[in-house]
């Protein structure tokens, strides 16, 4: 089994892991905070630009896929069971459990909106996946708990092996017999038995096997000091100060209220208040986008940031 | 000085009542390679983690007497101190490595023991180009092979520079060229650098001949200790113990005075005392009277017949292009080839875990396309890679009756014939997890026999074994054939294919390149023939076995002593 992140030569690519880690927590703190549809439809623009800059479009489609039907049934969903909204689109029969179909705009929008952030969320978790490798963002943190996370590097570590002991130890038990995935789920469950049980023999042994081999390099003999091969460049500075400058601009947008949209009971007028935090936003954080495309432009780029 | 100096040490494990360790007594000095040799179960891992302080410190139990590392007592010795003197690397790359890449691997040691980036830096930067791990430097360990797992773990400890290294079958579970790769790093290491070596490993013919000295134990005592190599060969062969690679042993057996080595040392030897007293037309007649001892298989009903098969995953390249391939009743063949030639997936296509893209296996005749793999298990044994996969229950014996009733074969008299032809009987009762590698591996060989299949597959069997272990699987295939079982294994043991298979098929990239008898394919060939027919190779063609080199051995030997006299 393989990771899913792999190294690919793009400007974000080239980013420090925290720079990174500071520029998708971004996005994901304002797509949680902004309700209005404008925002939110930005906000997606951007994460789609940094998809594609990063070269993640084919992995990004399948996470689309999988998706677009569950932003649909919230929809649904959302449009069906909310009845408050002014806009009355459709009006139908009397349904058990619902009661009179009463379908409104608002809600409709409602359920887009939550639908769109939904989406986001989901394609920053893809962002983030692809670009991010798993140790780098572990020892951000490691400063502050060294043991815990330890532990969870141990766990992504052994994750791929024990799906490959399972492979391997279902292949076996087939040939001694067992039926996997036949019968009634009880018979399921019983045939199960023989699988988990190696698979669990087998991990404690390898656990044990793991924890000498720490022990022997000294592992839990006092403090520990980091290694950290991520060196930071100017280009991590022009862009963590650039998220700030994105994030700053954001909160106050928030905190001005004008983040915010009411849906019900009749939906409010979408304009934007402040075309000036807006730019802000959007030109912060759709630098590391253009800072690529200027770095492709312009070879030169390069060793300059 | 020493480097390692052991007065009295005895060491019991928890919850055990014999002694793992008796009374050892040893010195160790500087730049010394020392080859510890025994069977399983003799203390040999015993004594490298007692070395490293693992046992009792890491394992528990009971521990008495001495040890000294540079002259300082291993119990004053701070860890951190310890592991910057002394490092390990264990049997398993699989189960030390606990990182996610190369460089955070190697690095972990260094952390452990709060060493300055900076010099961590350095120190990936050394062990990385010296082992040739540069490339893999931001490989995720998951991706890397074997080889190059065992290679990071040997890095992430002389990350730590130590003075000495100590290694517990650092190659068992590797194919022969990553493991030779492994052994000539350590050797150089030895010989360059003057790092004190304590191997202990199965496959001696590999690093015989680079050992300074030699350990041999057995019941937790040493009861050999020699730079000798002749003095050890002789005490070998006079005690009928399998402790020197099985070239040294034929010429010890022979009764020669000055035991070779290598195949290069025994030519040398050879040539020197025969004078080439064989012609080439002698040469020839006597391959032709070896090649007539084999009798022919009947090609009458073949019990496995693979016609023009294909196998691919989906959307992958092509694994297996298309083989033909017959196996009669009660041969034995062994499937040689390349890692990643498709050797294992050749098996499993037989077995039904795995169906032809194209083409057809048909077992007595019956196409496997529709059989379900429980349905061809009752005909078909498979003996996987890894013996742990199959041991789950509290004793041997169920594990033995789980396959019989998912089988639903009600005859249980077949349970206690096993047990006694695997010479298991003594364990019936006892968890087979508890039981040592060889015997795992033929409890999980009982659970295959138990349906009493018609043939056996074995996925490389003999990793991980000692000769004398090998000796046994070899000697108990070999009464299963005359029983009647057609045995198909594949193995990269070319050794153990000379001695016990009769017919031989290389695989290479997919396809089956030649199918023969092993006294054609393993003669004729520079990597795939064992060191006995290199051995003749300039003086008689068809030999493989040890009894035949023995034999001619010997007669060299006579006419040598005839000539003098």
């Amino acid at each position: 089994m393989k990771y899913l992140y792999s190294e690919k030569n793009n400007f974000i690519y080239k980013l420090n892991t925290s720079t990174v880690v500071f520029f998708i927590f971004t996005l994901f703190l304002l797509s949680l905070i902004f309700t209005h549809p404008i925002y939110l439809g930005t906000l997606f623009i951007i994460t789609t630009l940094m998809i594609i800059t990063s070269g993640n479009w084919l992995e990004w489609k399948g996470y689309l896929r999988l998706s677009i039907p569950i932003v649909i049934m919230i929809i649904l969903v959302n449009s069906i069971f909310v009845k408050t909204g002014s806009n009355v689109i459709y009006q139908g029969p009397t349904l058990p459990f619902i009661g009179r179909l009463r379908i409104t705009l608002e809600a409709l929008a409602y359920g887009g909106a939550m639908g769109l952030r939904l989406i986001i969320i989901i394609s920053l978790f893809c962002l983030y996946t692809y670009t991010v490798q798993p140790d780098k963002f572990m020892k951000l943190f490691s400063r502050f708990s060294s043991k815990i996370i330890f532990i969870v590097i141990l766990s992504i570590r052994l994750f791929p092996l024990l799906i490959e002991d399972y492979k391997r130890i279902i292949e076996v038990q087939k040939t001694r017999g067992v039926k996997i995935n036949k019968g009634k789920w009880i018979d399921k469950i019983k045939n199960a038995l023989p699988i988990i049980s190696v698979l669990l023999l087998s991990s404690l042994e390898r656990s044990f096997e793991q924890a000498e081999s720490m022990y022997a390099r000294g592992y839990g003999s006092g403090k520990r000091s980091i290694y950290q091969k991520d060196i930071k460049r100017r280009r991590d500075y022009i862009i963590t100060i650039s998220t700030i400058i994105g994030l700053a601009s954001g909160l106050c947008i928030f905190t001005a209220g004008q983040g915010s949209y009411s849906y019900y009971p009749k939906l409010s007028n979408p304009s934007l208040l402040d075309y000036r935090l807006y730019s802000i936003l959007v030109i912060t954080m759709i630098l590391p986008a253009i800072l690529n495309w200027g770095w492709k432009k312009w070879p030169i780029l390069k060793s300059k940031i | 000085m020493a480097d390692i100096k052991i007065q009295n040490l005895t060491y019991t494990y928890p919850e055990k009542k014999e002694k793992s360790l008796n009374n050892i007594n040893l010195e160790i000095f500087p730049g010394e390679f020392v080859l510890v040799v025994g069977g399983s179960g003799s203390g040999k891992s015993s004594l490298i983690r007692s070395i490293a302080g693992l046992a009792p410190n890491f394992y528990g139990g009971k521990s008495t007497g001495n040890i000294n590392i540079k002259n300082k007592n291993l119990k004053k010795i701070d860890r951190r101190d310890l592991v910057q003197t002394l490092g390990i690397v264990f049997q398993n790359p699989e189960s030390q490595l606990v990182m996610t890449d190369t460089e955070q691997e190697i690095a972990f040691g260094l952390e452990n023991i709060e060493m300055p980036e900076k010099i961590i830096k350095r120190r990936i930067m050394e062990v990385t180009s010296a082992l040739s791990l540069s490339n893999f430097k931001n490989s995720f360990i998951t991706q890397l092979s074997g080889g190059q797992k065992q290679k990071v773990a040997l890095a992430s400890v002389l990350a730590m520079q130590p003075d000495i290294l100590l290694l517990d079958e650092p190659t068992s579970q590797l194919d022969p060229i990553a493991g030779e790769e492994i052994l000539t790093m350590v050797r150089r290491l030895n010989e360059e650098n003057g790092t004190t070596v304590v191997l202990v490993e199965q496959k001696l013919e590999r690093c015989f001949h680079f050992a300074d000295r030699i350990l041999i134990m057995e019941n937790g005592e040493i009861i050999k200790d020699s730079k000798d190599i002749s003095e050890i060969g002789k005490w070998s062969a006079e005690k009928n113990k399998s402790y020197i690679p099985p070239l040294s042993q034929l010429f010890a057996k022979a009764g020669y005075d000055h035991i070779p080595l290598t195949v290069k040392e025994g030519r040398n030897l050879i040539n020197r005392e025969k004078n080439n007293v064989y012609n080439k037309e002698e040469k020839r007649k006597t391959c032709e009277s070896r090649k007539r001892k084999l009798k022919p298989a009947s090609k009458e009903n073949p019990i496995l017949s693979i016609k023009n098969m294909w196998f691919n995953y989906k959307t992958k390249e092509e694994i297996l292009k298309n083989i033909n391939l017959e196996i009669e009743k009660g041969s034995f063949t062994v499937i040689m080839g390349e890692n990643g030639g498709g050797k294992t997936t050749l098996l499993k296509t037989i077995s039904g875990l795995l169906k032809p893209t194209k083409g057809k296996v048909e077992i007595q005749g019956k196409n496997t396309k529709k059989l379900q793999v429980e349905e061809i298990a009752k005909e078909i044994g498979y003996l996987s890679q890894n013996p742990k996969d199959y041991l789950f229950l509290p004793t041997v014996r169920e594990e033995i009756q789980f396959t019989l009733d998912n089988l639903q074969i009600e005859n249980r008299e077949n349970i206690d014939k096993i047990l006694e032809q695997l010479e298991i009987k003594k364990f019936a009762d006892l968890n087979p997890r508890d039981l040592s590698t060889g015997e795992r591996q033929r409890v999980a060989l009982s659970t295959v026999l138990a349906s009493n299949p018609k043939m056996l597959l074995l996925d490389e069997p003999t990793r991980g074994l000692d000769y004398d272990l090998k000796e046994k699987l070899g000697k108990i295939l070999k009464e299963l054939q005359k029983q009647g079982t057609a045995i198909l294994m594949v193995a990269h043991d070319v050794e153990f294919a000379a001695e016990y298979a009769d017919e031989v098929v290389l695989l290479y990239e997919g396809s089956i390149i030649e199918k023969g008898n092993k006294q054609d394919l393993l003669t004729k060939s520079t990597f795939y023939s064992p060191q006995i027919s290199r051995l003749f190779s300039d003086y008689e063609d068809g030999i493989v076995t040890v009894q035949q080199g023995l034999e001619a051995l010997s007669k060299y030997n006579q006419e040598v002593k005839h000539e003098i006299i």
